[in-house]
């Protein structure tokens, strides 16, 4: 398959009469998106706002992150299974603005044991600007509000589609226009792959794209719309995970639909394709939550990478974190035990700095994990002059646009599951 | 300004102090001036910067029987020679010898206020009971390489004295002492796992960024032998609390236990407990306690005669991203207390 | 989690019913599920009334 996003590179984001793209500005017709967004009988209003880079600016309750996206010369197939017919992306053109980010706020997002109600967050400036990609793309803030009587399971597909509308509503804007650059993702099928390329080692990508352990969100559309509550291992192409076939669950941590659509790791992959190894393909899994479920899914997801990839090498990495830790270590010890070698990205838990009980498992051959950072470790933030979602305060009292600290885990990229994290965690 | 005239004391054990071997190991401790045999190699080491000016000897046995008393001697003999440093062993492989070092480095450390180090071998047991308090550096099994030992351990010292940033583990030579610290890197985690894949596929060696936890193995306890007139006690890391957690367990972590008492109960009613831990979907156990601590189905087997007594108590905690050290204390604080209740033999259910 | 426990040097393991609901099942009637944790529940005692010298795995008959 042979994908083409045409990039184009959005330097601001601006309200006005009409939504178009000009001179690398974004305008945007504001009352235009709400009335498109607020079809949805699910939601009763829905505001937007915008925030800049070096703003000092704080987005609460962030639910998940979308580039914005529409595929060219092929109308209504964005988001196919959930704003779309069933058909297959990753083949042909997408416009793609870059540098603009849909920012989804849940007006009842919570994060973390304690429940805290600001959720995840975006900081525009300041020492969270650094250590999140968000707060380096001009963000759309979409704020749906639920409307009367709509249960929170309905409320929570409803945003999350809100957001999918608003990313494929403002890339139209673009898809006419003479792109910036063009990236190329080709790879063909498993036959011609390593064509000219057999003495290169064979590298294939396990995605454990969802955890069960969590509960499940009704109709929430993950791959190809599918709520993937029970999901055998299967291929799919990585252009499909590029191109809008896999959407963010509303549980997963350390990854957004954003990250998803800019897979680091694929794109890693790709780049290294035919120079250090030949890409063979992804397997797509979801973490499960009894002993003999894992098992299987383990079993079966290596034999997809040993007998039908014939990968060398794998590299896994996983969705939140709990019994998925486990879920994929077995699944790397199944690929050793096959001779496949495996390499885990994983968050090392440890509460305090201790580097000693950082992982929750230990197999024989899973020796090999690279860090995103510590999840954990908790981070002060300054306070903000403007704050962007629902305005809870802090147990002291204080406005949610003050400082406090937070964990690593709550600010929206920081520690990326899918490989983006520059941050290593270091054993002394 | 680099301080030099650092007053260095060295510590030996009656071996490489030359006192003698095993038949010596009784002796308390001792106070010479300057260095004695190994210790020549250290005071070489800290030309420059300053000098041994005294060495402490002591026998293993002396120093392992009676450790508390030891080092507060050790402490009191050291302190008038005002000492900048201290420098124990190394110790190799002698076990004792190496608890000693480490015992007194920590002692230094927290009572003096000043830089110490030892060295020893990786099978040393001081080496786990030290190596996240004190600067352990690895030696070989045999006593050879002192000279390179010696410059380590004052290496690392001296940076500690003139508050450098202390290198990695790999670099400086010593055992990782269990901190973990976020740097940045110029490449990212997909990056990294490519490198360290195509390393592993061609055998080439490689450096993981994250270890596995190494666990000791613990000698099976003798079975319950009379079942019928046994006391048999629930406990669980799930989180189990009664209705609006007036306990307030932690859901995460394992930092401590509760006890709920369950005398005379049929069943946990859904109605007085809940689920509190922030690890799974815990409406399933909310709608019915029982499906995490099973006090239905025992109370059953007691009412039957299968077991003797449920015991009154249920304990919980949470185990979310719980330390290794709180998840050992907790339960070696839950098996004193049950022991001390009479109980014979616990289930721990667990998700 | 039973790889869990096997690492931690559990010497006693019976492995659960999953994760959120470690002797339940919400997919079974009431009744059944009751049978299912006795059945659980019952290895457990056979396992603290066994003699062993090393970690063992009690697994439960299929229900």
């Amino acid at each position: 398959m042979k994908l083409e996003l045409n990039v184009l590179n959005i330097k601001d984001v601006q309200f006005s009469e009409k939504t178009d793209i000009i001179n690398g500005v974004l305008y945007i017709n504001r009352r235009e998106i709400q009335e498109l967004l607020q079809q949805d009988k699910r939601l009763s209003k829905v505001e937007i706002e915008l925030a800049h880079p070096g703003e000092s600016c704080r987005i609460l309750q962030v639910s998940d992150v979308i580039e914005p996206r529409a595929r060219i010369g092929a109308n209504d197939t964005d988001f196919p299974g959930v704003l779309s017919k069933h058909i297959t992306v990753g083949a042909g053109n997408t416009c793609a603005l870059r540098g603009v980010a849909i920012v989804i706020n849940d007006q009842n997002a919570v994060s973390g044991p304690s429940h805290d109600p600001k959720g995840n967050i975006i900081d525009m400036s300041g020492p969270g600007a650094e250590l999140s990609p968000y707060a380096k793309t001009h963000n759309v803030v979409v704020l749906p509000y639920a409307a009367d009587g709509v249960s929170p399971n309905d409320y929570k597909v409803a945003i999350k589609l809100a957001g999918l509308k608003a990313a494929v509503y403002l890339a139209k804007a673009g898809k006419d226009l003479k792109p910036d650059e063009v990236e190329v993702y080709d790879l063909p099928s498993l036959p011609k792959v390593s064509n000219s390329m057999e003495h290169l080692p064979k590298v294939a990508y396990i995605f454990q794209a969802y955890c069960t352990s969590f509960p499940a969100i009704q109709g929430e559309p993950i791959l190809y719309g599918d709520s993937l509550r029970r999901l055998v291992p299967t291929l799919v192409h990585p252009n499909e995970i590029l191109d809008g076939a896999l959407v963010n669950p509303y549980q997963g941590m350390g990854m957004e639909t954003y990250a998803i659509q800019n897979h680091p790791l694929i794109k890693a992959l790709y780049q290294k394709h035919g120079k250090e190894l030949c890409f063979v393909g992804v397997v797509i899994t979801v973490s499960q939550y009894t002993e003999p479920e894992r098992e299987r899914s383990a079993a079966i997801a290596a034999n997809l990478a040993k007998s039908i990839l014939g990968a060398d090498g794998v590299i896994l990495t996983k969705s939140s974190s709990g019994a998925p830790d486990v879920d994929v270590a077995q699944t790397a010890q199944m690929c050793e035990e096959l001779g496949v070698r495996a390499v885990l990205i994983m968050w090392g838990m440890s509460q305090d700095g201790g580097a000693d009980s950082s992982v929750v498992f230990s197999f024989p051959k899973v020796d090999a994990m690279v860090s995103t950072g510590s999840p954990l470790r908790q981070v002060s933030l300054p306070a903000m002059k403007r704050l962007i979602g629902r305005p809870v305060t802090l147990p002291n009292g204080a406005p949610a646009s003050s400082e406090f600290n937070l964990r690593l885990l709550w600010i929206s990229g920081a520690v990326g599951q899918l490989g983006n994290s520059k941050l290593v965690s270091v054993q002394y | 300004m680099v301080s030099q005239g650092l007053r260095v004391v060295h510590y030996l054990n009656q071996f490489f102090g030359g006192l003698g071997g095993e038949e010596k190991a009784h002796i308390g401790p001792q106070l010479r001036e300057g260095f004695v045999g190994p210790g020549k190699v250290l005071h070489d080491a800290v030309k420059g910067r300053g000098e041994v000016v005294a060495t402490i000897i002591c026998g293993d046995n002396y120093f392992a029987e009676r450790t508390e008393e030891a080092v507060q001697q050790i402490l009191q003999m050291v302190t008038p020679c005002r000492p900048d440093i201290l420098i124990a062993g190394p110790a190799f492989n002698a076990g004792r010898y190496g608890i000693a070092c480490g015992e007194l480095c920590k002692a230094v450390q927290d009572r003096l206020g000043i830089p110490a180090a030892t060295g020893m071998y990786e099978e040393n047991p001081g080496v786990d009971l030290y190596r996240r308090e004190v600067y352990i550096v690895k030696t070989a099994e045999s006593v050879r390489g002192m000279p390179d030992i010696i410059s380590q351990m004052v290496a690392l010292v001296l940076k500690l004295v003139d508050k450098k940033k202390i290198g990695r583990p790999a670099e400086e030579g010593y055992f990782p002492r269990g901190i973990a610290r976020d740097e940045s890197s110029d490449m990212n985690a997909a990056e990294r796992a490519i490198a360290m894949v195509l390393a592993k596929i061609k055998g080439a060696p490689f450096e993981s960024e994250i270890e596995s936890p190494k666990f000791d193995k613990v000698k099976p306890a003798p079975p319950v032998k009379d079942m019928a007139s046994a006391t048999i006690a629930l406990a669980t890391d799930g989180g189990l609390v009664r209705r609006g957690n007036p306990e307030k367990l932690d859901p995460r972590g394992a930092t401590w236990l509760r006890s709920y008492n369950v005398k005379g109960l049929k069943a946990l009613n859904p109605e007085d407990f809940a689920c509190h831990h922030s690890g799974f979907d815990t409406v399933f156990v909310s709608q019915d306690p029982n499906r995490l601590v099973p006090v239905d189905v025992m109370r059953d087997l007691e009412n039957e005669g299968v077991i003797g007594k449920l015991h009154d108590k249920v304990c919980a905690t949470a185990g979310v991203a719980a330390s290794l050290s709180n998840a050992k204390k907790v339960g070696e604080s839950l098996a004193e207390q049950l022991k001390a209740e009479g109980v014979d033999g616990v289930i721990l259910t667990s998700t | 989690m039973t790889p869990v426990a096997i690492m931690v040097g559990s010497n006693r393991i019976v492995p659960g019913s999953g994760v959120i609901h470690p002797v339940g099942n919400v997919d079974l009637g009431s009744n059944e599920e009751k049978n299912l944790r006795r059945t659980i529940v019952q290895k457990a005692i056979e396992a603290l009334h066994t003699e062993l010298k090393e970690q063992t795995v009690f697994p439960r008959p299929s229900v």
